[in-house]
């Protein structure tokens, strides 16, 4: 990887961190666990478009991390990793499977998919099949902030692709 | 259409029923769960296992207890009659008192940090009180 890329993408991850950090002080929109803006997705959606992939996964890994080491219980990595990853895997295939437009829709896409790995981690811990009636508000809201992450990204993309060839 | 827009829309449309379909589930769940002259027991669950079952419409005094987490926190809960609450707890976010009483089965109380969940389930037919620690 070339340094230029190496220091962009830990740029990202920093400004993930922070959107994360910054999130996390705003008080729950509704009381239902497992409900929030997601904002730092906003980030790995600009890198999947800007980027590849790859250096998304990297740099959601890193965000994920760090901010368990800093601000998180031990619980809440568990959380963060599965939602994360089944978001992270849906968006990848629908950027894909769009080319890389429409980033909203692979917002949606990757908003749904969060939540179900959140429902997923929940029922794996608590182990009571009765939290599965979260799944329909679960599905709305990770659509209804997805699409808003997505319209943020989509924000940035039109701005940021002016500086075109990014490192 | 060429094949890119094609795609968006079938992905928008697959989109759009999973929404419906939630939707649609909302509704008539929440008119299943509001019918007035149900009795409900609630269920509290920890780590999967069931600790405590209560049938609500024979509770006649507001009474509270203590319901220790496996790591070390605790959930007061609140039970008074036709309703449980959990009203004090020192998990990070409070989410599990932020959701308020309990009176239907549409949502379960859940303390994510605590593995703590609070199940109304309609029906009285659980032995009163039964306890299984």
């Amino acid at each position: 990887m070339r340094t230029r890329k190496l220091t962009s993408l830990a740029l990202f991850a920093t400004l993930a961190l922070a959107i994360y950090s910054a999130e996390s002080l705003l008080p729950p929109i509704v009381p239902i666990p497992g409900i929030k803006l997601g904002l730092a997705n906003i980030i790995t959606l600009l890198i999947l478009h800007l980027y590849d992939a790859r250096s998304a996964a990297m740099v959601l890994l890193a965000r994920v991390l760090l901010s368990a080491l800093l601000f998180g219980q031990a619980m809440s990595l568990f959380y963060s990793l599965c939602g994360g990853l089944l978001c992270f895997i849906a968006m990848a295939l629908s950027c894909r499977l769009l080319q890389g437009h429409f980033p909203e829709l692979t917002s949606i896409v990757g908003g749904i998919f969060h939540n179900i790995g959140q429902l997923l981690a929940a029922l794996l811990i608590t182990a009571v099949p009765g939290v599965l009636v979260y799944l329909p508000y679960l599905l709305l809201s990770g659509a209804v902030t997805g699409l808003f992450t997505g319209l943020c990204a989509r924000f940035a993309l039109s701005r940021l692709r002016r500086f075109r060839p990014l490192p | 259409m060429n094949t890119l827009s094609k795609r968006a829309c079938l992905l928008a449309g697959g989109i759009a029923v999973v929404l419906a379909g939630s939707a649609l589930y909302l509704i008539f769940q929440s008119r299943a769960a509001r019918s007035p002259d149900t009795s409900y027991t609630a269920c509290i669950y920890r780590d999967g296992q069931m600790l405590r079952s209560i049938p609500l419409d024979q509770v006649s005094e507001t009474c509270r207890f203590t319901v220790d987490a496996t790591d070390g926190g605790y959930n007061i809960v609140e039970v008074s009659p036709g309703a449980i609450a959990i009203v004090e707890a020192d998990c990070p976010d409070k989410l599990c008192v932020l959701q308020g009483p309990a009176t239907d089965s549409l949502l379960p109380i859940t303390c994510l940090p605590h593995r703590l969940v609070v199940e109304l389930k309609p029906g009285t037919d659980t032995a009163p009180d039964a306890v299984a620690y």
